[in-house]
Parts: structure tokens; sequence; C-alpha cells
């Protein structure tokens, strides 16, 4: 196992961000720490870093015990999520940093530095000033900086936050067939779901300092520990007192299977190639439905039609917490 | 930019070239006319004067090491003030300022009474282990220090917060340990606050008066600075030589000024 994490805490004043938290990420996987803002991801990778140290537990990296050591100490690659670009050095240079710092010979370091931007795609860029690039262009440099030195492990905090729509949706493609080429281990924090369900082999969900749940994107989004988890991962509509999702409800204009809920629709809203119906339950709850274009049409789906819900086959349900 | 009416544009351009130059220019001009009113004889004559020569020599000395002491003071404290959380920051910050504040007179005083050889607090103990600090070169440089000691940590501390700590950080995670992270990436970021705090120490160190005057002792040839002969020759009836001399100090500064000047596009560019 690649880095184990065991009961740490850490507090800043009265803020506690983690709380007695256990994890072990796995060797040469891609781990998401997902959570919302504040949550206490950051802090947990920067731990793991160095850059950070916990007021109680234990950290280690590759079975070394690393609570104690220092950032430069430890083989990570870090990257942050404004760059941290060194302002006053060029592409090559910054990427060459962490080799020269290891007093490699010049030759090994400009064949090493040479690979590395070949494979972030910056070969061109070898003589520019970071402030010369784009923002997806430097989060790739900062990228290749941080693998030079081949870390043990990769971290990567909100890599793509500050980048747009767009450049982000690339580099999450991107950092996925990196990770395919180059097997570390890498573990990247993020608040957004899609990324962490798209990139990542295992996702930890990490709430208000503590761990929510660990398992692989299908794990998480099949069976959610929790109403939080369920929540986090994607839309949830609330049923005959059970969450679940607005396309698990199956809907039909007549009334088919036995506990159906019958109900009428109150609104339609088409939005592309999907339909999303809000139903008003005989109960007096308002379901969100979503289905296919197709199969709107063919039920004859509109305002004020009387319809039946029911929760489809295997679909992921948790029990609601209390009546909200 | 505001949009201000022409005439007013004109007006308030007027007020500021003409504010500067009856404050600074026109003075200063006539420094530069008096030394050459007899050609380059009134310069070379008091260059030739062995008081001169020793006190501008001091004034070198002492404005030297002031600035390297600062310069390593400066750049130490800035790092402290911004990089660190420490009980008494505040008062550490507001403490740099009193130099700005306190007449260099009262500095001077205040060193006197701390280190002077008879009655000083500390001055004794000092002279008995073969310190002279008041009257002597070493007082000298101290109370310059004291007056130029926050020019360096006011150009640098702003630029050091600016950058932040991210480049830093992200060096000792590639292994760079905190003298390499130090010389690679904190220095060169803070390299042209450096350079005008360095800059404006040393013009204020070689046109420091009122402190250096009372722990000197003023002795001529031994402990009198440039600016001190200046004062000297003006009141015994020598204006050239006063002139002279503070010609060299001013240009001095201005030639200090303007290789900073040089340099500086050629960086940004």
């Amino acid at each position: 196992m690649s880095i184990q994490i065991s009961n740490v805490s850490k507090s800043f004043g009265d803020f506690v961000a983690l709380d007695d938290v256990s994890v072990t990420i796995p060797t040469g996987q891609l781990t998401a720490l997902l959570g919302p803002s504040g949550g206490g991801k950051s802090t947990l990778l920067r731990i793991i870093a160095g850059l950070e140290s916990a007021d109680a537990g234990l950290v280690g990296i590759e079975g070394v015990d690393a609570t104690k050591l220092p950032p430069r100490k430890r083989n990570v690659g870090f990257v942050f999520q404004h760059y941290a670009v060194f302002k006053h050095m060029s592409v090559a240079k910054n990427v060459a940093f962490g080799l020269e710092i290891r007093k490699k010979s010049k030759a090994e370091v400009a064949e090493r530095v040479e690979e590395l931007l070949k494979l972030v795609h910056l070969s061109q860029f070898a003589d520019r000033m970071p402030s010369q690039l784009s923002g997806g262009q430097r989060q790739r440099m900062a990228l290749a900086r941080a693998l030079a030195v081949e870390p043990t492990v990769l971290l990567l905090d909100e890599p793509f936050g500050a980048l747009d729509a767009k450049v982000r949706k690339e580099l999450r493609d991107w950092l996925r067939r990196l990770h395919d080429e180059v097997p570390v281990t890498t573990v990247f924090v993020t608040h957004d779901q899609e990324e962490a369900l798209e990139v990542a082999d295992e996702i930890v969900v990490i709430n208000d300092g503590r761990v929510e749940q660990i398992g692989s994107p299908e794990q998480l989004y099949d069976e959610p520990a929790s109403d939080f988890v369920m929540g986090f991962l994607g839309e949830v509509t609330r049923l005959n007192g059970i969450n679940i999702r607005p396309h698990d409800i199956e809907i039909s204009a007549i009334p088919g299977l036995a506990g159906a809920t019958p109900g009428y629709v109150l609104r339609v809203l088409r939005v592309g190639f999907e339909v999303r119906a809000t139903v008003l339950t005989e109960d007096g709850d308002e379901v969100s439905v979503v289905l296919t274009r197709t199969h709107a049409q063919a039920i004859g789906l509109e305002e004020d039609v009387r319809v039946w819900l029911t929760p489809a086959v295997g679909a992921a349900v948790v029990p609601a917490m209390a009546a909200g | 930019m505001v949009d201000v009416a022409t005439p007013v544009k004109w007006l308030l351009r007027l007020v500021a070239v003409g504010y500067v130059f009856f404050l600074v220019a026109w003075p200063v001009s006539f420094i530069v006319v008096e030394t050459f009113a007899d050609g380059l004889a009134t310069l070379t004559d008091t260059l030739g004067d062995p008081s001169v020569q020793g006190a501008l020599l001091l004034t070198a000395e002492v404005a030297f090491w002031a600035v390297v002491i600062n310069l390593a003071f400066g750049v130490t404290i800035s790092i402290l003030l911004v990089r660190y959380e420490f009980p008494g920051k505040r008062v550490l910050s507001a403490l740099i300022d009193v130099p700005l504040s306190v007449s260099p007179v009262v500095v001077g005083l205040a060193l006197l009474l701390v280190y002077n050889g008879r009655t000083g607090w500390f001055g004794p103990t000092l002279e008995s282990a073969g310190y002279q600090v008041i009257f002597s070169t070493p007082g000298m440089i101290m109370a310059t220090c004291f007056v130029a000691l926050p020019l360096v940590i006011r150009e640098v501390v702003p630029v050091l917060a600016e950058v932040g700590d991210d480049q830093e950080q992200a060096a000792r995670s590639l292994g760079a340990n905190a003298r390499q992270t130090f010389l690679r990436i904190t220095l060169p970021s803070i390299k042209w606050a450096v350079v005008y705090g360095v800059v404006l120490s040393l013009a204020r160190s070689l046109g420091e008066f009122g402190a250096v005057k009372i722990v000197s002792g003023n002795f001529t040839g031994v402990t009198q600075t440039a600016t001190l002969v200046v004062e000297q020759k003006y009141q015994n009836f020598e204006q050239e030589a006063a002139y002279a001399t503070s010609f060299i100090l001013a240009a001095a500064s201005v030639l200090c000024i303007v290789v900073v000047s040089l340099l500086r596009p050629k960086e940004s560019a």
C-alpha cells in the first residue's frame, strides 16, 4: 500500500479541518479526494506532502513513516491549483529544478527535461518564460516539473480548478491518459464530482473533516453509504421516503405495477435529449423524474397528466433521513 | 485616466513642475554652478585637501558597512515578518519605523548614552575589552545603520507578501533545502526590491549628518565624514570646498539612481 493515513487530526484555531481520518491509498492508482470546499481534502493532501503537519496521527509513504519528514525528503511531486511556477525561470529551467537540486549531470538533466516536455506536449515552448504560457500550459509544465524527480506519489491540489471549462475537460482526459502511460500513484483533490467519477480509479469522499466513503466510482454511485455521498455525486429526489436518482424512477401513464405511486405532472422541462418532469404525488411530495425524449413522447407526457411512479429495478436508494 | 479640461491639465502640470523646480532642481543646480564657477580648479583643490580626502574615504567606509549590515538584517527581518507568525510581530514591525520618525540627533544621543566609554550603560565593558564604539568608526556605522534601517525592509516586505509562498513550497516539495530555496527562488523574486532598498540605504547613509555628528565627536581628519566636512568648511568661510564636497555627495546619489534605472528596463523587457 502506497500511502497510509492513520488517525490524522488537524485544527486551525477553532476550526477542525480533519477529525481522526484514516485512509489507505493503493499503489499505482489514480485516487480522487472529493468533497465540498472547506471539507478538509486539501489539508489532507498537504499533510501527505509535508507542507502542513498533522496535530495527531501518522502518515506512511511506501511503508516508511513520513510523519516527521520534511517535504523535500518525502519524494512526492506536488501540483498546486495556481501552478506555483517559478516566474523567473524558463519552462525548461522550471522542469529541470528538481533534477539540478539533486545534482544530476547536465547531459542527464537536458535529456530528462526534453523527454518530459515531450510528454506534456510543451517541447516547442522550452525556452519561453512561464508568463508567455496559457493557464493550461502552465499547469502541464508544473506537472512535468513534479514528475521530473520521479516521485513515489504525485499529489495534485485542485489542479484544474483555475482553468476554464473547456480546457479543464481536455486536461482531465489528458491526465487520465498520462496516468495510463506513467502509472505513478496519484492523488488529486477536487470538488467536482464529474471530474472524480470520470478520472479516478478510486474516490475518497471527505466532508466536514471526516471520510464519508471510499470506493470505486461505480460503488460510490450505485451504493452510496450516506445521504451526503448520494447527494454529492449526483441529483437526488425523494419518492415514498427514500432518496433515489431522478433517472432511476420509471414513469408510466397506466397503473401497471403494484405499489406504484400515483400523481399528476406539475411541470415538464426539455433539456436537449432529456426531459425533466416534476410530479406531485397524492401524498403531496414533489418528485423529479428524468427520462428520454422518445420515452416522454411515447407515454404522452405533459402537464396535468396522471402518471404512476416506481423505482427502477436495481436503483441506488438510500432511506431519507428526517423529513424535510 | 481622469478626463480633465485642457487648461486645468496645464495648470496642474505647471504647479507640479514649478514645485519640484523651486524646491529641488534650482537649489541643487546652484551647487553645481558654484562648484564649477572656476572651471575644474575648485574641484581639484578640494580633492587635494587631505581632510576632505579622509572624510570621503570615511564616508565610503561607513556607508559600505551600514549598507551591508542593513542588507543582511533587512532581508532576514522581512522574511521573518512576512512568512512567520510569532508573538510581538506587530511590535517589531512598528519598531522598524521608529528611525523614520525620530530625529537622527536623538538617535545619536541614545547611542551615546548606551555605548560611551566612561558613563555609558554598556560602553565601559566594551572599552575594557578593547572595543571603542563612540568617537570611532563602529559607533558611526551603528548610527548610520539605525537611520537607514527601514529602507530595505519597507521595499522588500510588500514584494515578498505579493509573491506569496507558493513557489517556495513548490521548491521544497521538489527537494530544495532552506538555503537552496532562498538562493534560487526567494532571492530572484525579490531582487529588484533589494536593489532599490540598497540604493536608498546607500543614498541615506552617504548623506547622514545628525546622528553621526554626535557619536563621531567630529574630530577633523579622524572621525569627520563628508557631510561634517561640508558643515565645517562652510562655517570656516571655505564655501568653495563646501560646494565641491556637496557636489560629490549629490553626484554619488544621482549616479546610484541612474544606474538602477538603466538596469531595470532590461529586466522587464
